[in-house]
């Protein structure tokens, strides 16, 4: 039951604590370009989760195999983008051989989903935080939902921020910024302290 | 509809082929700034750049990071499909990101340590992987070096500047010298004042070329 309510635990940390964009800014810029359409959100959202999960998977074994090397952070990132490749080309395959359809529709999400910060970002904080293979996984799935729930609460005001009821200066991008800022602002009340990083 | 697409692609691909030396150096670096106008690569900056020698730290390494990946990467077929190119834009990426960490560990071993995973995670930066799509790819070799230089060399530019109004606002010091400040917001030094401040940064440059708009007119 405890290794239950870790495990939740580690989940709620990296979905709400450290937010990946919130607490951490990862991914900001896929954010950015992410939350102008909602009609795709719950596909983009699936395969972020889908390739955290996917590589946080992986990446449990491939640190043990690393961790030999004194300085693996070196080498690290080689790994993690070999691994990251690996899955983004398998996934397209097979979505490509058993349904086409949602491939086509999908395709452009599945790029931007798997190579942005917040992946590569989970893969990192993965290997300095877990020790479990499912706190690994959990990890990962967190830090993917975690970015979902960023991008929904941006989208959501999207077309506020871009109205023409804001003055000129701040309308859009200026805007969006200063409201991501804000709502970085409530997630750190949760967590009270500046993040080591 | 499908044919619409393909002319207004046409368009683009045109227009960026009769873009005129000046206006590619122009939007790189300044018009279409990384950072205050195109939101790339905001990461680290919102999260590390709080000082002026953080800002240094961190432009000297997303420069040669960035530089070194996009440059090789132009040896990359513009042909090859869109999966294997940013595959190998961010292997390249990865690879550049070896010497990169050897130089700099040697260099300045305190001030990278210090950037924690936000260093080895410039291999995926915004800007290495916007370039690997289509509509960077049909300016010739040499615009598209200054488009890169000077997309760096402006991201560089406002880096520093974000990071010495931060540090001066947030800490009432620059580059760690005390100067006389009325008041000091140590909330700007946070992740939440960095989005903050960027974004009236970005507001700023708006009323810039607004008022050399109607300066002009």
């Amino acid at each position: 039951m405890s290794y239950v309510l870790q495990i939740l635990a580690v989940s709620f940390i990296a979905i709400f604590v450290e937010n990946a964009v919130f607490a951490r800014a990862m991914g900001a810029s896929t954010l950015i370009v992410i939350s102008r359409n909602r009609r795709n959100l719950l596909g983009f959202g699936c395969c972020v989760i889908y390739f955290t999960a996917v590589t946080g998977f992986l990446c449990y074994f491939i640190d043990k195999w690393i961790a030999w090397n004194e300085n693996n952070y070196i080498y690290a990132p080689v790994v993690y983008v070999m691994i990251l490749g690996l899955v983004y080309v398998i996934t397209l395959l097979c979505l490509w051989k058993f349904t086409y359809k949602f491939f086509v529709r999908m395709r452009k999400y599945i790029h931007i989903s798997a190579f942005n910060c917040a992946i590569i970002g989970a893969m990192f904080l993965n290997s300095s935080y877990c020790t479990t293979l499912a706190e690994y996984i959990f990890y990962g799935v967190g830090m993917g939902i975690g970015f979902v729930f960023a991008v929904y609460m941006v989208s959501v005001v999207y077309d506020r921020l871009y109205s023409l009821d804001v003055p000129y200066l701040f309308r859009g991008y200026p805007l969006l910024l200063v409201y991501i800022g804000i709502l970085s602002m409530a997630f750190f009340g949760l967590t009270g302290y500046q993040l080591s990083y | 509809m499908e044919t619409e697409t393909k002319q207004l692609t046409q368009g683009k691909i045109d227009d960026n082929r009769n873009k005129p030396m000046k206006k590619v150096i122009f939007d790189a670096a300044v018009k279409k700034n990384a950072i205050l106008a195109s939101g790339m690569v905001i990461a680290p900056l919102v999260v590390y750049a709080d000082t002026f020698k953080h800002a240094l730290t961190l432009v000297i390494s997303f420069s040669m990071i960035t530089l070194i990946t996009l440059i090789v990467s132009m040896i990359i077929p513009n042909k090859m499909v869109y999966t294997i190119r940013i595959i190998l834009h961010t292997l390249i990426g990865a690879v550049a990101f070896i010497p990169t960490a050897m130089i700099l560990d040697s260099v300045m071993p305190d001030e990278i340590s210090s950037m924690g995973v936000y260093f080895p995670l410039l291999i995926t930066n915004s800007m290495i992987i916007s370039r690997s799509d289509d509509s960077q790819l049909h300016l010739d070799r040499k615009k598209m070096i200054a488009d890169t230089l000077f997309g760096v060399i402006g991201y560089d530019v406002a880096a520093l500047l974000f990071g010495t109004v931060r540090e001066i606002i947030s800490f009432g010091e620059f580059n760690g010298n005390i100067i006389a400040m009325p008041a000091i917001v140590n909330g700007f030094a946070y992740p939440y004042g960095g989005f903050i401040l960027l974004g009236i940064f970005a507001a700023l440059l708006r009323g810039i070329f607004l008022l050399v708009r109607r300066f002009k007119s």
